[in-house]
Formats: C-alpha cells, sequence, structure tokens
C-alpha cells in the first residue's frame, strides 16, 4: 500500500472517526471520574482534563458500596456460570456435530430457536422456576437461566465441525473411547472457539443488571451492576456525575484490565471463530 | 475445573450464611427503589438497621430494587413466584393496579386490631394523600415521602432582568412574561432559557398532569380507573402553553430534555426557571451556587398540582408474623419522627402532619423558608394518576406530547392520537367494569 493513496487515506479517516465514536464514552469516563466536583458545571461534558486530577470520586465511589463483597460475587457468578457452560456447551456441541441420531436437526433447531427470545419475557416463569428449586436470592440462581447456552452449543457445534475427522479416526484406531476423544482430541483443537465463548459469556454475565436484580434480595449477594446502580441512579435530581464515572470506571476496570493484557489472545480467537 | 468448584463452594457458602441467621426473629424483607439521590440507599440501610435495633424480634431487610419501574417489576415477579416481601415502597399511582390485580391486602384489619379507626389513621396524613392510599373503601397503602412539582428559579437572574425575585409568576401570563425577559438571545442563538421542563418518561406525564390541573382540568378519572382526559379543552390549553413556549416565544428548548439535564441546566446558569420535584429541594439547596427562590406551579384558572411520590404496601399471602411485623415496620416509618427525618433529608414532603409539630421540624422549616413552600402548595394538591396499566396510559400521552416538544405534531393532533392510544390500553379493564352490562 502506498502512503499517498487517497483511497487508503480515506480509509483511514474513516476508521478514525469510528475509533473516535466508540472510544468517546470511555475517555469521557476517564476524564471525568478524576474531575473534581462542580454540580452542573459545564466544563463537566469536556473530555479535555484541564484540572488538578482528584480521587475524591474514588474516595466517595468506593464509600457508597461494599465494593470487594461487590466484585466477588459477579467473579461467582461469571465464573460459575462460564464453569457450567463449557462443560455443557462442549458436550451438547459434540454431540450435535458427531453423533448420529434420530431427531438431531429437530433439537439443533429447537435450540436455535431459543436465540430468538427477548429475555425479559422470560422473568417471571424463569424465577417461579428458581424460587421453587429454592434458589431464590442466591447466586446459583443468577446462573442457573445460563448453564445451557443455545449460542455456546451453536458456536461449539460450528467449531467441532471443522476440525478434521483423520484427528479422531488416528485416536479411535489407537484405542480412545469417545470422553477421551473429546477430552485429549477435540477440546485442546477447538479452545479458540471455547475462548470466544468465554468472552461473550464473561462479559455479558458482568454487565448484566436486570436477572440479578430479580433474584437477589439480600445486599450480601449483590453484584457489581446492582451495587453501582444504588447509588448512581436517581429520576428526580441532577446527578453527581464524577460518582457515577468513578464507578463506572471501578465496574469495567477488570474487564478492561483484562482485554489489555489479553488482546492479541482475544484478538486471535475471534479471527479463529468468526465471532464478531 | 477447580475455578468451578471454588465457585460452587463460596456460593453454596453464601447461601448457608444467608439463611442461617434467622431462629428467633421473625425475618422481612422490604423492596425500596431510589428515586433521588444514590445515598439514600446507605441512609435506608441506616434507617432499617435502627429499626432492627429498636426491635430485637424482627429482622427487617431493605432490599435495593431499582427504579421506580424496576422496582413494580420485580415486586410483580417475585409475587408471582411465590415469594411476596414484606412491604415496598411503591409509586403511589402504581398502587391501584396492585389492588385490581388482587396482589395486596386492605390494612384496615391491622389499623383495627390497633384499636383505631380506619379514619383516625388516615387523619395523621396531608389530605391530598389520602385518594391514592384510600380508594375503593378500604386503605392500601401508606404514604411514605411524597412531592409535588414546583418552580425553581434562579433569583440573580430575576434582578439581572428586573423582575422581583420576592414576588415570583403566579399565573401562566406572569410566567410566560417573565420567560421571556429572561431568555438571553444572541441573534437567532439563545444563549441562556427562561424556562426547561423535564421531557423524559415518568416525569413528563407528571409535569402535565400539573400545567392540566393548572388549567382546570383532571387528567383522569379518580373514581373509575379505565378512564383518561387527554382529548380535552384543559389539556389542549396545557400542552399548547407548551409548545408556544417553544416554538412561538422560543423561551424553552426544543426536543426533549432529561430531568438530570434540567437540574443540570438550573445549576449551570442556563435556565432561569425550571419545573422540578420537591425531591429535588435538598439536592438543590446544597449545590446551588446563586441564590434562588421556590414557587408554586403557575396557575391559568387555579392553583392545582399533583402529588408525587411513593407509599408502602403490603403484598397478600403473607404469614401472620410476618404481616405484623411489616406493620410495625410499616407504622415505624410512616410516625412523625422518621418521616420528618427522613424529609430534610431529602427534600420530599412528610406524610405525616406530625412530623411539622415537632421542634426539630420547626426549627429546620425557620432555617429553610423554601421548605415551607412545598407544604403550602399541598393544600391545592390533588391525586396522582392511577389507571389500569398505568404506565402505558401515561406513556401514550408522553410519547405524542414529546413529538409536540420536538416539533413533529401540533397540540391538537398529538391529543387525539394520545387518546386513542390511551383508550386502546384501557380497553380489556373497561369491558370487565363499565361496560359489563346485565345480559
Amino acid at each position: 500500500m502506498r502512503r499517498t493513496d487517497p483511497s487508503a487515506l480515506l480509509a483511514l479517516a474513516a476508521l478514525s472517526a469510528v475509533v473516535l465514536v466508540c472510544s468517546t464514552p470511555l475517555l469521557w469516563m476517564a476524564v471525568a471520574s478524576f474531575r473534581p466536583q462542580n454540580f452542573g458545571g459545564l466544563d463537566m461534558a469536556a473530555l479535555w482534563p484541564d484540572f488538578m486530577p482528584t480521587l475524591a470520586n474514588f474516595a466517595e465511589a468506593l464509600d457508597s458500596a461494599n465494593f470487594p463483597l461487590l466484585y466477588l460475587n459477579t467473579v461467582i457468578v461469571c465464573a460459575g456460570t462460564l464453569g457450567v457452560q463449557l462443560v455443557t456447551v462442549t458436550l451438547a456441541g459434540y454431540a450435535f456435530a458427531r453423533l448420529r441420531f434420530p431427531g438431531k436437526e429437530l433439537v439443533f433447531y429447537a435450540f436455535l430457536l431459543q436465540l430468538m427470545l427477548v429475555p425479559p419475557i422470560l422473568i417471571v416463569p424463569n424465577l417461579v422456576t428458581i424460587s421453587r428449586l429454592g434458589l431464590y436470592d442466591n447466586l446459583i440462581g443468577v446462573m442457573a437461566p445460563y448453564f445451557a447456552s443455545a449460542f455456546g452449543v451453536f458456536l461449539m457445534r460450528q467449531t467441532f465441525r471443522t476440525i478434521p475427522k483423520d484427528f479422531e479416526e488416528a485416536a479411535i484406531v489407537d484405542g480412545a473411547n469417545w470422553w477421551q476423544l473429546v477430552w485429549r482430541v477435540l477440546i485442546p483443537l477447538a479452545r479458540p472457539g471455547m475462548i470466544a465463548f468465554g468472552i461473550v459469556s464473561v462479559v455479558s454475565h458482568w454487565n448484566e443488571f436486570l436477572w440479578p436484580l430479580m433474584v437477589i434480595s439480600s445486599p450480601d449477594n449483590q453484584t457489581l451492576t446492582i451495587g453501582l446502580a444504588s447509588f448512581t441512579r436517581g429520576a428526580e435530581s441532577a446527578s453527581q456525575w464524577g460518582v457515577i464515572a468513578a464507578g463506572t470506571f471501578l465496574v469495567a476496570a477488570p474487564l478492561l484490565l483484562a482485554f489489555a493484557l489479553f488482546q492479541r489472545q482475544f484478538v486471535n480467537s475471534f479471527l479463529f471463530s468468526g465471532v464478531k | 475445573m477447580s475455578r468451578l468448584a471454588s465457585a460452587a463452594l463460596a456460593a453454596a457458602l453464601t447461601f448457608s450464611l444467608g439463611s442461617g441467621a434467622a431462629l428467633a426473629a421473625t425475618e422481612i424483607e422490604m423492596f425500596f427503589p431510589v428515586p433521588v439521590e444514590g445515598k439514600l440507599a446507605k441512609e435506608m440501610k441506616n434507617l432499617v438497621d435502627r429499626f432492627n435495633a429498636e426491635h430485637p424480634d424482627i429482622k427487617a431487610t431493605a432490599v435495593y430494587t431499582g427504579s421506580y419501574d424496576e422496582t413494580n417489576i420485580k415486586t410483580r415477579a417475585a409475587i408471582k413466584a411465590g415469594r411476596p416481601p414484606a412491604a415496598v415502597i411503591m409509586s403511589a399511582n402504581f398502587v391501584l393496579e396492585y389492588q385490581i390485580n388482587d396482589e395486596i391486602q386492605p390494612l384496615d384489619p391491622l389499623v383495627e386490631a390497633d384499636g383505631q379507626t380506619p379514619d383516625a389513621y388516615m387523619s395523621q396524613f396531608w389530605p391530598a394523600l389520602h385518594g391514592n392510599a384510600r380508594f375503593a373503601e378500604k386503605i392500601w397503602a401508606v404514604p411514605f415521602h411524597n412531592s409535588t412539582p414546583l418552580l425553581y428559579y434562579n433569583a440573580d437572574h430575576f434582578r439581572e432582568v428586573g423582575l422581583d425575585p420576592a414576588n415570583p409568576p403566579a399565573t401562566w401570563a406572569e410566567w410566560v412574561d417573565a420567560a421571556k425577559k429572561l431568555t438571553v438571545r444572541d441573534g437567532d442563538s439563545i444563549k441562556r432559557y427562561g424556562l426547561m421542563i423535564p421531557g423524559n418518561y415518568d416525569y413528563l406525564g407528571w409535569i402535565m398532569t400539573a400545567l392540566t390541573m393548572s388549567n382546570g382540568g383532571l387528567y383522569y378519572n379518580p373514581a373509575f380507573g379505565g378512564e383518561v382526559y387527554y382529548d380535552t379543552p384543559s389539556m389542549l390549553g396545557a400542552l399548547t402553553l407548551v409548545d408556544d413556549l417553544v416554538r412561538k416565544h422560543k423561551v424553552m428548548p426544543s426536543g426533549v430534555t432529561d430531568g438530570k439535564a434540567v437540574s443540570t441546566g438550573f445549576f449551570a446558569g442556563q435556565a432561569s426557571m425550571v419545573l422540578l420535584s420537591t425531591g429535588s429541594l435538598s439536592f438543590i439547596r446544597e449545590n446551588m451556587k446563586s441564590d434562588y427562590g421556590v414557587a408554586f406551579v403557575p396557575r391559568n384558572l387555579r392553583n392545582a398540582v399533583a402529588i408525587g411520590g411513593a407509599s408502602l404496601i403490603m403484598p397478600k399471602g403473607l404469614s401472620p408474623e410476618r404481616q405484623k411485623a411489616s406493620w410495625t415496620l410499616i407504622k415505624w416509618l410512616t410516625a412523625p419522627g422518621v418521616s420528618g427525618e427522613w424529609s430534610r433529608f431529602t427534600g420530599y414532603f412528610a406524610p405525616n402532619k406530625g412530623a411539622y409539630d415537632l421542634p426539630e421540624m420547626k426549627t429546620f422549616i425557620a432555617k429553610n423558608p423554601d421548605a415551607k413552600v412545598a407544604i403550602d402548595q399541598l393544600q391545592y394538591a390533588q391525586s396522582w394518576f392511577a389507571t389500569y396499566n398505568t404506565v402505558a396510559v401515561r406513556k401514550a400521552l408522553e410519547d405524542e406530547v414529546q413529538a409536540v416538544l420536538s416539533g413533529k405534531k401540533l397540540p391538537a393532533e398529538a391529543l387525539k392520537a394520545a387518546q386513542t392510544k390511551a383508550d386502546e390500553v384501557m380497553r380489556p379493564y373497561v369491558e370487565q367494569t363499565a361496560l359489563r352490562l346485565p345480559q
């Protein structure tokens, strides 16, 4: 590509514009969280840091909620959900990709149909089930509806199908049974697909608000999003933007940090799996 | 896998800890939304801790449940799942729906068990609050914190343009005149708006209620939850006023301004007058740098506004012990002392009249005369609209008013569309009630 190529310059300009649009909320959050409190001052909206940075907003945010506990609960929910999901989606994905059984297509499409449902309509039926299982106000109750993921099964099925059958046939010749086949041959080869699914799963459960709000009642079981909302949302007053930005920063920081550290793996696995 | 195992273990631990605490005390849960600034969630926890310390036989937990609307969703879902909370602080105009759905219990038996008549019990609350709490011949809710819309104005701006801050506009004519004087223009662009009103959902419906009531209207039928009065002269006058302020007089921003943007604009001196809730009073008092004043919502035909705020309700299906514990909590939270404290902390007025007879409240009012304006306006206050499917009926109007604010529709056609939409939403209920005739 020549440097003077006008179409390349145009592409660069277009990409920069997209980057700017996408990163503005994050930039604003970072700037505003260090900005001294000035209620409703117009410079609150400014992206440019033109002030002495202060940690007062963070102090107030940390004081407004029990962050260590909120982090712990959120990590438990994300890790617990993902742990069970990885087992269920790999096994189901394997079944749909390799096994032959009557009604396979029908069952698979029934699975995919689940992707079309809008989650809020399931709130009441799910809550009834959770409560009958004795999981109301319990972190396992927050995780339970996600243990079987239609998206994950679909993704793993597609991933397994890209792996040549030759590997499996070689393993069978060596005397492997079905679970050795899955554990030693398919899973190592399907790792990028699993990482891609893991990212999607963790990000969505980290940020989820409505379902945990429905299941959780005691403050000890609250997740980050609920804790954040409890001190940043208010219908009838102006907001303390600095504290909101600082709180949001605290909630988003672990994911941002994880992305910065593992960026290469993330991008690779998405390229591999074709997830966008 | 070890991660999963430890996660499961930790989850099991939190569960056993959560359920192991109750032995002797009656455990109850109260759902509460945070309608104003965030610190309230903390203050609510302090309050409930104090209650538990004073009542060793009860262990109440305050459960934060999001906004008013989310609290409504969570309460309904919890009731359907067979896990009703013992008490909920519910937006006062959602109570009717719970009564229609037969999901809450009348409080009269509990009042009578205390040796009081329902009339005597209700008389401790301001009369304007009765309509949303006591209807269909029973007490369904106990007012917890309430508000009315107020006109906040920047006194410095008033002086600057020769208006008297001691005599804020009282009629629509004076209001429009003041807004015109206060607006600062630079050619075609406006540097300072004379007036701003919140245009976001929930807030907008409440502000429109205040304007139409000030214009002699009712907004809804207080005796029957299947009727609203959108396509009426009083509402047309109110909406035309809004439209004129934006397009004819050009003293108000076009489009939808969020409630937060309105208060931010007021703090920043971008808006000289704003209509906001009394619930914002403490927040504005603490953060407004310039001199400000508060006044009644200006009138065209009469002084009238609707109340806002929230009440405590008790879902059906509680055991007698939990009912009793919940009733103890409800009474404690709405007694003069706590009611007054919460009012001073938030800016909401205290529903219990007795709160204003206490010495600490008298000192507070003497020091903050703006809090008195909210109380004075109460004598003109009326019930808040409450219908079958309140939120959808309210939104039918709000969508159309937003279209007018954005210049996409004229007031008359907007109100016709709003009325049609609202009637459609309420039809199932109307067919079951007013249109169900003897065969």
